[in-house]
């Protein structure tokens, strides 16, 4: 009994020692720890072997650190492993598994909406404008990457979108091949998503990459009633700008886009734009000094018309009287800046747009400013979130009449059940001009795979 | 009797010993390894970062940048998560985002192992890995960060 309190001492120490190893450790990070040693130390033994069985043995004493580092000033290097410059095991070429084949990802969301409101708007994603609410599917997509040399890679979503009474249509969102020359040259042909702001460039198109349940109106698909031209065909190029710590980048993208945009107010009428061939160009920063901040602006012009179609047999509306009518020609400018943050499970957007159309050939010409505002912080498996939007178009512009004032703030919550699924609650309060206010519950189930 | 007695408190503290160095080992500093070859010797964080980041996809010499990563729970993945901010949930969504943006063609290739690690720095000329200090093998050239290697005072990657 006399070596008990021996024993008891040494444990105590020995549990004192031990303890600071990882205070914040539980349990099962741990042992998740531990079997990640025992690996490492199968690895190294395989290791081991196979440079035993291999045919050199001429085991060198040499450093296996950079030889500026063995120089008396720097401190003590750490142990030297006596190994020789072997080829390398199929093993290392299997677990990298270079890729020429295709790389698939999916995107799925089932959303439910509800709106106050009985009084139709525009339906998008399968949401039936006017009923008490339904569920419907949204976006399903498919997201294609294959790398075709080191600097050479295809890229490409499709996307399968509900619409009216359960249709589906096909989307060829992107189709892009890349080409990275290096850091200060990056080259795109193909179809693209326009770089006009941060939003559109950040979260692409699926819901699950995206912490709300739907996007911004202005950011909003020109083909779902978006008011931004969202997607070309042509060239895109962007790279970084040599600007040390202000970390700045270009993009410039020049292209061909048909947009036909449906009115919101849910009148059955589509827009044709018959665009003429887009350019954009953009700044951004991505400031060393403050990781997870990133300001942009970006420039967009085009020429575009105001050809009202009806959306369920394509035959031409006539226009409102007194208008210029569907042959005459607008330049759209697009005048977009932005402040982001996000960094450290905060998430801040904020990104403002001037819209102006001016009739060439007249001094008719329209301004609409937009802007919206994000915030996000993740707390575990919860993210809350606030957004507040603001539209104004004005009621004499024809493209826009159907847009008119709009503006509101939503919040709500994602929950990450993991890394492949994500419920969302959102709550939308909408001011129009000359119309009710709309409210609505937006849930949403989404899932990357 | 009596050293039968002491025996085992002793073999206690040895074992004790060993745990408090390997822990002091575990928390130590990681080195940003890359292939012998490769020309480069120094590192900002912040240039580090982007790598990492995958924001930096070329070396200087026009080389494609090939980053290696560990596993999940490991010294060198905590390492990796404090120097870009982020949560492993997050370090997650940011590559799929990456990817789906198309600012990068694959995630980082997830290696199980510091040998492994030590094979593909070997093996790819572009290649840049975080190793455990004492893990950095033969073939890997450790480079400074922010003028300073790791074992130093002031050395930012642990």
């Amino acid at each position: 009994m006399r070596h008990i309190p021996w024993t008891a001492a040494v444990l105590l120490l020995f549990s004192g020692l031990c303890y600071p190893q990882d205070t914040s450790s539980t349990d099962p990070e741990t042992i998740r720890q531990l079997v990640q040693q025992v690996k490492d130390l199968q690895e190294r033994v395989k290791l081991l072997e196979s440079q035993q069985n291999g045919a050199r043995q001429n085991h060198t004493d040499a450093s296996t650190l950079n030889p500026a580092s063995l120089t008396p000033s720097n401190p003590p290097t750490p142990p030297v492993e006596v190994a020789d410059q072997t080829a390398p095991t199929p093993g290392i070429l299997q677990e990298i598994h270079e890729t020429r084949g295709i790389q698939w990802r999916g995107f799925g969301e089932v959303d439910y909406k509800v709106l106050n409101q009985r009084a139709p708007e525009l339906g998008t994603y399968g949401f039936v404008p006017g009923s008490q609410g339904n569920f419907y599917s949204g976006d399903f997509g498919l997201f294609l990457t294959s790398r075709l040399t080191n600097k050479a890679s295809v890229l490409s979503e499709i996307v399968f979108e509900e619409g009216d009474a359960q249709t589906y249509k096909v989307d060829l969102r992107r189709m892009l091949l890349n080409y990275d020359y290096n850091d200060h040259l990056k080259m795109s042909f193909g179809r693209y998503q326009t770089n006009i702001g941060y939003y559109n460039w950040a979260f692409r198109s699926a819901a699950w990459l995206q912490t709300t349940a739907d996007r911004p109106l202005v950011m909003e698909f020109a083909t779902n009633g978006g008011l931004l031209p969202t997607q070309a065909n042509g060239v895109s190029v962007t790279g970084e700008i040599p600007s040390g710590k202000l970390g700045l980048n270009y993009v410039a993208e020049y292209g061909s886009s048909d947009t036909m945009r449906p009115d919101l107010n849910g009148d059955g009428v589509v827009t044709d734009e018959n665009n003429g061939n887009q350019t954009n160009i953009g700044l951004f920063a991505r400031p060393d000094w403050l990781q997870g901040l990133q300001i942009g602006s970006s420039y967009y012009h085009d020429q575009i018309s105001n050809n009202p179609l009806s959306a369920a047999t394509g035959a031409p509306v006539p226009p409102p009287p007194g208008g210029p009518g569907p042959a005459a020609r607008y330049d759209q400018t697009i005048v977009n800046a932005y402040a982001v943050y996000v960094a450290h499970g905060v998430e801040f957007l904020n990104e403002g747009f001037l819209i102006r159309h001016a009739l060439i050939g007249g001094s008719l010409h329209f301004d609409t400013p937009a802007f919206y505002s994000q915030i996000s912080k993740q707390f575990g498996h919860i993210r809350p979130f606030f957004r507040y939007q603001y539209v104004n178009a004005s009621s004499n512009n024809s493209l826009y009449d159907d847009v008119g004032l709009r503006y509101g703030p939503s919040f709500g919550a994602r929950y990450d059940f993991d890394d492949y699924i994500a419920f969302k609650a959102q709550l939308d309060h909408t001011v129009r001009r000359d119309e009710p206010d709309l409210n609505g519950l937006h849930l949403q189930l989404s899932f990357t795979f | 009797m009596r050293t039968k007695n002491l025996l085992a408190p002793l073999l206690i503290c040895l074992a004790s010993l060993v745990c408090v160095r390997v822990a002091a080992a575990q928390a130590g500093d990681v080195a940003v390894v890359v292939n012998d070859h490769n020309p480069v010797t120094k590192l900002s964080r912040a240039e580090l970062r982007k790598i990492f980041a995958g924001q930096e996809r070329s070396w200087s010499a026009g080389l494609p940048i090939r980053v290696f990563v560990r596993a999940p729970g490991t010294h060198e993945r905590l390492a990796l998560l404090k120097l870009l901010g982020m949560t492993e949930g997050e370090y997650k969504k940011y590559w799929t985002l990456q990817v789906f943006r198309g600012e990068a063609q694959a995630e980082p290739s997830t290696l199980p192992s510091n040998g492994m690690q030590r094979e593909a720095v070997v093996t790819y000329p572009g290649a840049v890995a975080l190793v455990n200090l004492q893990d950095v093998k033969t073939g890997m050239k450790v480079l400074k960060v922010e003028g300073r290697m790791p074992g130093e005072a002031g050395y930012s990657l642990n």
